[in-house]
């Protein structure tokens, strides 16, 4: 059993540790690439949102690559992503491809079925071992997503371009030959040593915040990079969304420090209702960005999203009553990446202009950016 | 009070009860009646790209009654059935609706949730009616007048009127009338019904001497009896009735051919189509014909594709009783 799952953001470090921990043979799906997308793009259903074809796109490639049981999380939300474990199983089995899907919920009345699956996947380990190995897992995941907060804060300093990036590669690598909670504390120390070692320059600030769809905002890939990007065009970037919110679904975001009803509390003048996915979390976050002082607001959603669908018809509201601008980028197989660069390039241009003239005159700050 | 109900989207399910409802609390009721050539394109021209062919035709019909009425009323439908959801474009709706009028124009939005059980549902009706009467046994009288209403004009549907023909009580034309060829013409009501996204489709195939099924009229209980069949249980409520609906036609050989009608770009469709098309190759393939609607399609290559099909479900119609015919001879 040649056990793959999906790539998303820094999912492949956390999930190659479990199964590395447990000794379970794995294959990593190839990392994502234009092919991943043309094969999703084809075989996937015209309107679907972006990620189920990007993940398909995975997982063609990963049984190409000989792997022959696909992980997938499954539920039962109004978003489309509970559904998509079933849609991609008939997908690829109508195109002849031969696996077996193994779709994880975590429902309480399908609790018995994940456990009598993970039983499977875990090959005679024990339980004791298959806890052990996720709770490990789970505090590199952790460590991972407080490196890279620590990277969008600090990218825009850079004194030569890339010098972080590099950096944090360096730290991906750390962290995944970690092999101990030792070992971990360690890493700990000497990659945010290397972080804060990248030689820094002096540059005016501006502050972007992103939200958006979760699996866009973490796969770095499929959002034409526009964390780097940003950092590039000089800006200190926040995100509202990592790895461990998803992993620990307890609705307490660990990195970010607060709670998600502190955001869907301030969402609830606009939205005043769960629409599923982050639909409600990029409208309180937006407000919170706006609490906090930030420039401006990138929202990314997946071409056909429904949650972000009515997040960005509402935000313009957001946008006006705040004052704070908001981008909205929908990306899809056919977004150009050059056009995704222009409008952030004038996007944090009009950013570091609002603040410059706020600086002199607070009176242009109440005026809507769009 | 004058309270607008925007003729868009669930209207075409609920907008008799809602209607008598209000009405029997003695509010003004404005309806903004069937979406026409400047509705759409006001609609198209305030909601998002990216939404939904049936949201920016309401948002044109929000539009349409803006100026005319006190209030807009709006409710939120979160589920309608145990365990399921509707789309989350009806979660965000009342929220849309208050993002395209403005803070100037109160919207009315209860939340219906079945989910939460009925005591909550119940409370929500309640309080709704408490801002049209103060007296409790009036809100209890007009929900009951509603709901019958409302049962009466399902029922309509079931027995085969569309849904204008539905409202009036009678209809010079049924749906069905054992015509020589029969189509299921399968969606969610609000692209099965509307005449001007679907540029009349029902009607037209009515005078091409089709017989037309539509998913109200594929009894609840063979519907059901399909979903149980799914490997995995769909948690949508109409994508429910449009899946059990699709296979039980396809399993049950109830019809000569579908048409599957979907509203670019309609999430949960986009998904449940892929189930309905393969199960009904698997099944013995009723012949299937997806369209799907945008504010761009032009009525010339939508009428082409319908005639083919009528024709082609024709030949194949007509070869099948030929053989059958020399088979007795």
């Amino acid at each position: 059993m040649k056990i793959s799952w999906p790539h998303m953001g820094s999912l492949e470090f956390v999930m190659g540790s479990v199964f590395e921990e447990m000794g379970v043979e794995y294959v990593l799906p190839p990392p994502n690439s234009q092919r991943t997308l043309e094969l999703g793009a084809r075989h996937g259903p015209e309107f679907a949102c972006f990620p189920l074809k990007t993940t398909l796109g995975n997982f063609i490639e990963a049984i190409e690559n000989g792997a022959d049981t696909l992980i997938m999380v499954a539920g039962r939300g109004p978003c489309r992503f509970g559904f998509y474990a079933e849609t991609q199983r008939r997908i690829l089995a109508d195109a002849g491809y031969e696996f077996e899907m193994v779709p994880l919920e975590f429902e309480p009345s399908k609790i018995p079925a994940t456990l009598r699956r993970l039983n499977r996947l875990k090959q005679g380990k024990s339980w004791i071992s298959l806890y052990r190995a996720i709770k490990f897992a789970l505090s590199k995941a952790y460590l991972i997503d407080r490196l890279e907060r620590q990277v969008l804060h600090q990218r825009y300093l850079d004194r030569e371009r890339g010098a972080t990036t590099a950096a944090m590669k360096r730290c991906y690598d750390l962290v995944w030959d970690a092999g101990t909670y030792a070992d971990l504390a360690r890493v700990e120390e000497e990659a945010f040593a290397l972080l804060h070692s990248v030689p820094r320059g002096e540059r005016e600030e501006i502050k972007i915040g992103i939200v958006g769809e979760f699996y866009l905002v973490l796969e770095p890939f499929f959002n034409l990079n526009v964390e780097e990007q940003l950092g590039d065009l000089g800006a200190f970037v926040e995100r509202n969304i990592y790895l461990t919110d998803w992993l620990r679904p307890s609705g307490e975001r660990p990195v970010l420090g607060h709670h998600e009803h502190a955001s869907e509390r301030l969402a609830n003048p606009y939205l005043t209702h769960k629409v599923g996915g982050e639909g409600i979390f990029s409208i309180g976050d937006t407000v919170l960005y706006n609490r906090l002082g930030f420039d401006g607001v990138v929202q990314l959603m997946p071409f056909t999203c429904m949650p972000e669908t009515i997040a960005k018809s509402i935000l313009p509201l957001v946008s006006r009553d705040l004052g704070i601008p908001v981008l909205s980028l929908v990306i899809d197989e056919m977004t150009g990446r050059a056009g995704v660069a222009t409008r952030l390039e004038a996007f944090t241009d009009l950013a570091r202009f609002r603040r410059r003239a706020s600086g002199r005159d607070p009176q242009l700050t109440l005026q809507p950016a769009f | 009070m004058k309270v607008g109900i925007p003729g868009g989207l669930l209207y075409y399910r609920y907008g008799r009860l809602w209607n008598s409802f209000l009405r029997a609390l003695g509010a003004e009721v404005v309806e903004s009646g069937e979406t026409t050539r400047s509705i759409l394109t006001s609609g198209v021209s305030k909601a998002e790209n990216e939404s939904c062919l049936p949201v920016k035709v309401f948002y044109g019909h929000v539009l349409a009654l803006k100026d005319e009425v006190d209030a807009l009323f709006v409710p939120r439908l979160v589920s309608v059935k145990k365990r399921t959801h509707t789309c989350p474009k009806m979660l965000g709706l009342p929220d849309m609706a208050r993002a395209a009028v403005g803070d100037a124009l109160p919207v009315i939005s209860p939340t219906i949730d079945f989910q939460s059980g009925l005591w909550h549902n119940y409370r929500a009706v309640y309080s709704l009616g408490r801002l049209f009467s103060s007296n409790p046994m009036r809100i209890i009288g007009a929900g009951i007048t509603a709901w019958r209403d409302h049962r009466l004009y399902l029922e309509r549907l079931t027995l085969g009127l569309d849904h204008k023909g539905a409202l009036k009580g009678e209809s010079d034309r049924m749906l069905c009338e054992g015509r020589e060829l029969r189509i299921g013409v399968i969606g969610h009501h609000y692209n099965v019904y509307d005449t001007f996204t679907t540029m009349s489709l029902l009607e037209r195939l009515g005078s091409m001497g089709v017989d037309v099924v539509t998913a109200d009229m594929v009894p609840e209980k063979m519907r059901d009896e399909e979903l149980k069949r799914l490997p995995k249980d769909i948690y949508w409520s109409y994508e429910q009735e449009v899946a059990g609906a699709i296979l039980a036609c396809t399993r049950r050989k109830l019809v000569d051919g579908i048409i599957f009608m979907i509203s670019f770009p309609c999430g949960p469709d986009s998904i449940v189509r892929v189930l309905c098309e393969q199960e009904n190759k698997a099944m013995g393939n009723v012949p299937m014909l997806t369209l799907i609607m945008d504010e761009h399609t032009g009525e010339g290559g939508f009428l082409t594709r319908i005639e083919a099909f009528v024709d082609m479900l024709r030949r194949k119609k007509n070869r099948v009783e030929a053989a059958l015919e020399k088979v007795a001879v």
